[in-house]
């Protein structure tokens, strides 16, 4: 019978997802897990391996070995500019975001402001930060305002031009859903265009989340420290100097750290934020 | 005595038809100032809709609905019936002509009523709202008590048996289910006219079944006018009182049907010889209008 012979092969299907499923941890970590460590093990053992090979001495390329020591002996030092770098650049990722989605918002509510203004938020994310980041030292000072704002400036772009396009994605149908029960403007915004934008909104803070680190590590290299204590970008500048390649590679590896960490982190949050409904955020618990 | 009549370019069966009614009614009712387009749910006077593209999707298109009717508008794919849809709920303008609902511009009629609900092709529900909290738009929208709102709103999910799936997000459901979430939304603000473009056309044979019977069931409780879009020729034989033929090209209306059928309607009327006879000329008005296309 056909009939019930695609019941069948559902069935067995079925039984062979619910054991895909039940795979027990070994293998999952075989085939998750187990390549990559193979493949950082190898790679350090290479790295290790070249600089003796080839003769240059650590301050060229030093081993992780040389990294590992530089690190540990001066913790105290990378301790501090990976705490201010941190502090620096969540204030400055905290005001791209929140001015960010604020002035999207506003220009989105009225057509006139929106089509006058957009084009020129367009033409300015495309100026680098870094260009008019002395621009911002003169008007700031040195230290840590100017490193903020230019932590900001450079987070509060992607954040502007995301949002403004989530909210001008919405569906035309449910906007007509919204035209027949006569909402009013602010409506409309609050119960439709912003959760609709929200998946945009996410997706700009995990680009503004990388670049305010960015900015922060920069901002210090323009902006100095001002009689304050540095941050990663000061400690990089300083071991720079000494040619203290070893620490410089420590500083690096953090600032990297940092990033992937405030990147997971957000991607977490905007997880949270669209898991009811949104489908890209629902691909992965598939 | 007001009755509007306006010249008429050709011979149009249907415009004769209204006009013969129209004048019966008042001859009946013996009243000398019935507003004859005050008894209508919906009326389209002569509308024509030419879009920007220069595509006329509607020609001359004249069509009274009386109130408590089930009207189904049947023809081939870009005949108009979508633009003529989407007119009585205000979401377009005729190019020239007049749309009325209950003897109202529909512009006017949302602004201050719920009398007008919509029910889209695809479910169009807000992917981060529940189900209750989809219902519960449109009332929320126009404000009102909280707590009341949420009792119409589990009343509506009730009737369309979604009782048991109040905290469930559209992305959980069948495709069956989200026309019902759909259909529950439209009627939560108890509308008097209920507008559906073709709601089940992407449900499976037995879906559309079993929502056909409820839409019925629901049509005759809530004594609501229904215009239902639709390609099909059985379903609108099988949920209409009335089906208006359309041909494209220009959209227009090229004949109405009266289904004599009884309601409530089952399932095994489908086999019925009157519903045979139904399904017969309805398919014969809309072949006849393709042969007349060939030869012009
Ligand atoms: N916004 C628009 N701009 C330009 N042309 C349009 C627009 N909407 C519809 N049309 C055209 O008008 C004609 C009628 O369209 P309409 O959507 O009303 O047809 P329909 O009968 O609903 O067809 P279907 O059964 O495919 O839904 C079509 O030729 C279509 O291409
Ligand atoms: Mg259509």
């Amino acid at each position: 019978m056909a009939m019930s012979e695609v019941e069948m092969t559902k069935k067995q299907q079925a039984l062979v997802a619910a054991g895909k499923k039940q795979k027990p941890f070994a293998s999952t970590f075989k085939e998750l897990y187990l390549g990559p460590i193979i493949a950082f093990i190898l790679f350090l053992s290479l790295w290790q391996m070249i600089p003796s090979v080839l003769g240059l001495p650590h301050y060229i390329l030093p081993k992780p070995t040389d990294v590992w020591e530089a690190t540990v002996s001066d913790w105290s030092l990378l301790q501090e500019a990976i705490r201010i770098t941190i502090f620096e650049s969540v204030i400055g990722f905290f005001l791209s975001a929140v001015i960010g989605i604020g002035v999207s918002v506003l220009l989105a509510s009225s057509k006139i402001l929106e089509r006058s203004i957009y084009p020129y938020a367009i033409i300015l994310q495309t100026i680098p930060v870094v260009a008019v980041a002395p621009i911002v030292v003169i008007w700031f000072g040195a230290g840590f305002n100017s490193i903020v704002v230019i932590s900001f400036l450079i987070g509060f772009f992607p954040v502007i031009s995301n949002t403004l396009m989530g909210l001008n994605s919405v569906d035309k149908s449910m906007d007509e859903l919204f035209t027949l029960y006569n909402a009013s403007k602010w409506q409309r915004m609050w119960k439709l265009r912003i959760p609709a934008a929200m998946p945009y909104m996410m997706a700009g803070l995990k680009i503004s989340c990388t670049l305010s680190i960015v900015g922060a590590i920069v901002g210090e290299y323009v902006a100095g420290i001002g009689g304050g204590n540095g941050g990663l970008g000061y400690a990089i500048t300083v071991a720079a100097i000494q040619v203290k390649t070893s620490f410089l590679f420590s500083c690096g590896i953090a600032a990297a750290i940092l990033g992937i960490s405030f990147y997971l982190l957000v991607s977490l949050f905007s997880k949270m934020m669209l898991g009811s409904w949104h489908e890209s955020a629902m691909k992965s618990d598939k | 005595m007001h009755i509007e009549v306006q010249p008429s370019h050709t011979y149009d069966v249907s415009r004769y038809n209204i006009l013969k009614t129209s004048l019966l009614k008042t001859l009946l009712e013996g009243a000398n100032d019935v507003i004859i387009k005050k008894n209508h749910a919906v009326y389209f006077r002569n509308v024509s809709k030419i879009y920007n593209t220069g595509t006329v999707a509607l020609n001359h298109f004249d069509f009274p609905v009386e109130e408590g009717e089930f009207i189904s508008f049947l023809g081939p794919s870009g005949c108009g019936k979508s633009t003529a849809l989407r007119m009585v709920a205000g979401l377009g303008t005729p190019t020239s002509g007049e749309v009325t609902v209950y003897g109202e511009p529909p512009e006017e009629l949302i602004k201050n009523t719920n009398d007008i609900a919509f029910v889209f092709q695809d479910a169009n529900l807000l992917p981060w709202r529940s189900v209750l909290d989809n219902v519960l738009l449109p009332l929320e929208l126009r404000g009102g008590n909280k707590k009341e709102n949420k009792q119409a709103a589990i009343s509506v999910l009730e009737m369309v048996g979604l009782k048991d799936h109040l905290t469930s997000y559209p992305r959980q459901l069948s495709g069956g289910m989200k026309m019902r979430v759909s259909i529950a939304r439209a009627l939560a603000a108890r509308p008097k006219l209920l507008l559906m473009d073709e709601p089940f056309a992407a449900l499976d044979e037995i879906t559309r079944q079993t929502l056909q019977m409820e839409l019925l069931d629901i049509w005759k409780k809530e004594k609501m006018t229904v215009l239902f879009v639709t390609h099909n020729v059985y379903e609108a034989v099988f949920l209409s009182s009335k089906i208006a033929v359309m041909s494209a090209r220009p959209g227009r209306l090229s004949s109405v049907i009266d289904v004599n059928l009884p309601y409530p309607r089952e399932l095994g009327m489908r086999t019925h010889p009157a519903f045979s006879d139904y399904v017969d000329r309805a398919s014969a008005s809309l072949e006849n209008d393709e042969k007349r296309k060939e030869t012009v």
